[in-house]
């Protein structure tokens, strides 16, 4: 082959490497063209483009971000919906690639390891007037510092089965409101026959078991760490009286995980469960058939103690590295209006809005049951804002998992939760 | 033509060096670094620190010896039961297409799904409670009791995965030459003789094949964990990878997640170096891996 061969080759696969090329040339156009578009319509328009990530369904949420459109033309939201079983990790991605939502909705228990780990600001100087007009504030504070806005609150009630209670000789119109008169009318109903039980109690889903013993450890006046949020209580008289009370229950229980016990409930086979509000959309849906009302949760005895239970929130948070931190805070102060948050909870049926007006909405008038969840939320604690909450958890869980198999006595799992805790808290030199 | 075909692997290579070989060598190095992915700026070398705290460590230890448990159960009795059912389908005269793709049909399947659909079959009132309850046995709490957990997700594992490797198997079958089985039948061999003689030496590398792959995924089991028990009840069916994600999204330790990541590939690795050394030098053992494909011309001597 002469120099001319050569070059009709050469120019053949010069020609072949550009057809190949060519699509990844045209992406690189594409993107860049894509990448300017946004950049040029942005510096056009003078739009604030706030990045919202939430839990909510969309349609849920997208009335509420319409109006905000209309009364904030030049914010831009731009709102992606998180899922509960990766919404976490979603969340932690972006952070640490730097790359955050501006707003976003976070979990109560999820809020501590942020705040220990400075990732949020602190907005304790912005939203000074906003407080009075919402509740919840424990949730977000740490060390008397706020670093999210309550927006929505959570908690859970004592449903119980009208029927059941009927069968077991009981006053569907006197629900039982101390330990003593819960537990006869647990052993009652399970006494009814061998396909009914009694009481839900969670079990195989560690993650979930402080949320329901707690409330009656609360309720006793126990806690898990001191107000100095330094030491731990957690083997405290009035935790094991609560603990040894909440086992007590157990033969008498269906123990199986949340969403099972849900569904035993909805089957009409549990006379009692504690839940949260979802429950009240889905069952009159799922069992039109079952009647079930809603009570407090049960208080230690007569005068004594406090019908507790575990708080939850769904927070607004704005992080470090938000680029438009003055308009994701207008965006938060629109949701957690009373107006806003409202449609939100009669959509969802999740949480309630932490709105202090939304007490008193003329919705919970035409729905009691809702009411009572209102009710509870006076008498419902949440656990504490501290930086090691993430491993206070996972002790306390741990170790009421070990009493609830029933290989650790209640005054042995909560010594050694204790124990641990404590020696986390302050590691001896 | 070199620089063509350096063209045509170009995507993949791309693809293989942004998504694979990049996050592999990043997860080496991270290995070696405290990392709390909310705090990037607390970043810093601890060297091997993360890897004498793994080894140290009850929970590493708890969730390997749960994985070894895993493994070591379900990898024979899937191997059995594939082999089983390969043989069974080989034998089929009629409608060997419709049990083929029955077989295979959870092998199309996501994990999440299949360990969703067990998640109701093990429900209390579920379907495998009813029939006991129709046989009088009082509810079994599959998932619930301590002692029954490891072995129920096993038991789905199993369920999920004989289908793809019967298929493996009876693809490795079907390379047998008609006329050898034939000899063998001439020469008065019974069936279970054919299987052992002929048959079974001549799969030998697919069934390797299916060693070295189930074992990789077996102690990769995370999804069926994640969606059935989260670790429970009381850690009896934590396993390594379960308890690598804890470390890594519930407790932001990057570094540690990652030093437990690598202590598992060396396992693993060297698990299959052993396996192939067994494998090959186990009696009987004719074909490559490559013959697969290829159909034996000789037949063993009979």
């Amino acid at each position: 082959m002469g120099p001319r061969g050569h070059s009709v080759v050469a120019r053949r696969v010069a020609g072949r490497v550009a057809l190949a090329a060519a699509p990844f040339v045209a992406l690189l156009l594409a993107a860049a063209l894509a990448l300017c578009g946004a950049g040029c319509g942005r510096r056009a328009s003078a739009k604030r483009a706030v990045v919202f990530w939430q839990f909510s369904p969309l349609p849920a949420i997208q009335s509420v971000l319409d109006r905000f459109r209309h009364e904030h033309p030049d914010i831009e939201v731009q709102v992606e919906q998180l899922t509960w079983q990766s919404g976490r990790e979603k969340i932690v991605a972006a952070i640490a690639a730097g790359l955050p939502p501006d707003l976003c909705e976070i979990g109560s228990t999820f809020l501590p390891g942020l705040v220990a780990d400075s990732t949020l600001i602190d907005l304790t100087d912005s939203i000074p007037d906003l407080r009075p007009a919402l509740r919840g504030w424990r949730v977000v504070e740490y060390r008397g510092r706020a670093y999210a806005v309550p927006w929505m609150l959570g908690t859970r009630a004592l449903y119980f089965n009208a029927d059941l209670m009927r069968r077991a000789g009981l006053s569907p119109q006197k629900p039982p409101t101390t330990w003593a008169a819960f537990k006869t009318a647990v052993a009652r109903i399970d006494a009814i026959d061998s396909g009914t039980k009694g009481f839900g109690m969670n079990s195989g889903e560690r993650e979930v078991l402080f949320k329901k013993f707690m409330p009656f450890a609360w309720g006793a006046g126990g806690d898990i760490l001191d107000s100095t949020l330094t030491h731990s209580v957690v083997a405290s008289p009035q935790n094991i009286e609560a603990l040894r009370f909440y086992l007590s229950l157990k033969p008498h229980s269906l123990l199986d995980r949340q969403e099972m016990l849900d569904e035993a409930f909805t089957r009409g086979r549990l006379g009692f469960t504690i839940s949260g509000p979802w429950m009240l959309r889905k069952l009159p849906v799922s069992a039109p058939d079952l009647h079930f009302e809603v009570a407090l949760m049960p208080r230690p005895a007569e005068g004594k103690g406090e019908p507790a239970s575990f708080s939850g929130a769904e927070v607004l948070g704005i992080f470090r590295g938000s680029k438009e931190q003055a308009a994701a805070l207008t965006l938060a102060r629109f949701l957690v209006r009373e107006e806003n948050a409202m449609p939100l909870y009669v959509a969802t049926g999740n949480a309630f809005p932490a709105a202090v007006a939304a007490e008193s909405d003329t919705y919970f008038v035409a729905h009691p049951k809702d009411k009572v969840f209102v009710e509870q939320l006076e008498y419902a604690v949440a656990p504490p804002v501290h930086p090691r909450w993430v491993e206070i958890e996972e002790i306390l869980n741990g170790e009421l998992e070990w009493a609830i198999y029933g290989k650790k006595s209640p005054e042995a799992a909560l010594r050694s939760a204790d124990a641990r805790i404590e020696a986390m808290l302050n590691p001896r030199p | 033509m070199r620089s063509r075909s350096f063209l045509g692997l170009l995507p993949w290579s791309l693809c293989f060096a942004v998504f694979g070989l990049v996050p592999l060598l990043a997860a080496l190095l991270l290995s070696f670094y405290f990392m709390n992915p909310l705090r990037p700026d607390l970043t810093h070398w601890v060297g091997a620190a993360n890897y004498a705290r793994a080894l140290g460590s009850p929970a590493f230890w708890h969730a390997l010896r749960t994985t070894a448990i895993f493994v070591v159960g379900t990898l024979p009795v899937t191997l059995l039961l594939a082999y089983i059912v390969a043989a069974l389908l080989g034998r089929l005269r009629r409608g060997e297409a419709f049990f083929r793709a029955a077989i295979f049909f959870p092998a199309t399947l996501s994990m999440v799904v299949i360990a969703l659909i067990f998640k109701s079959l093990y429900a209390e009132q579920g379907l495998l409670n009813g029939w006991l309850e129709a046989l009088g046995s009082p509810p079994v709490h599959w998932l619930q009791d301590p002692r029954l957990a490891l072995p129920s997700i096993m038991a789905m594992d199993v369920w999920a995965s004989v289908g793809y490797y019967a298929i493996l198997i009876l693809a490795g079958r079907k390379t047998l030459p008609v006329e050898q089985l034939e000899a063998a039948r001439l020469e008065g061999m019974r069936t279970l003789e054919i299987e052992r003689r002929i048959i079974l030496p001549h799969v030998k590398p697919v069934l390797l094949f299916v060693v070295l792959l189930n074992t990789v995924r077996s102690f990769q089991i995370f999804i069926e964990v994640f969606v059935l028990t989260r670790g429970g009840p009381l850690d009896s069916t934590l396993t390594l990878v379960y308890h690598l994600y804890e470390r890594a999204f519930y407790h932001f330790e990057m570094g540690y997640a990652c030093a437990i990541a690598y202590l598992l590939l060396l396992l693993v690795g060297a698990i299959l170096l052993v396996q192939r050394r067994l494998v090959a030098r186990a009696p009987g053992e004719i074909p490559r891996a490559s013959a697969v494909t290829q159909a034996p011309v000789e037949a063993p001597a009979l």
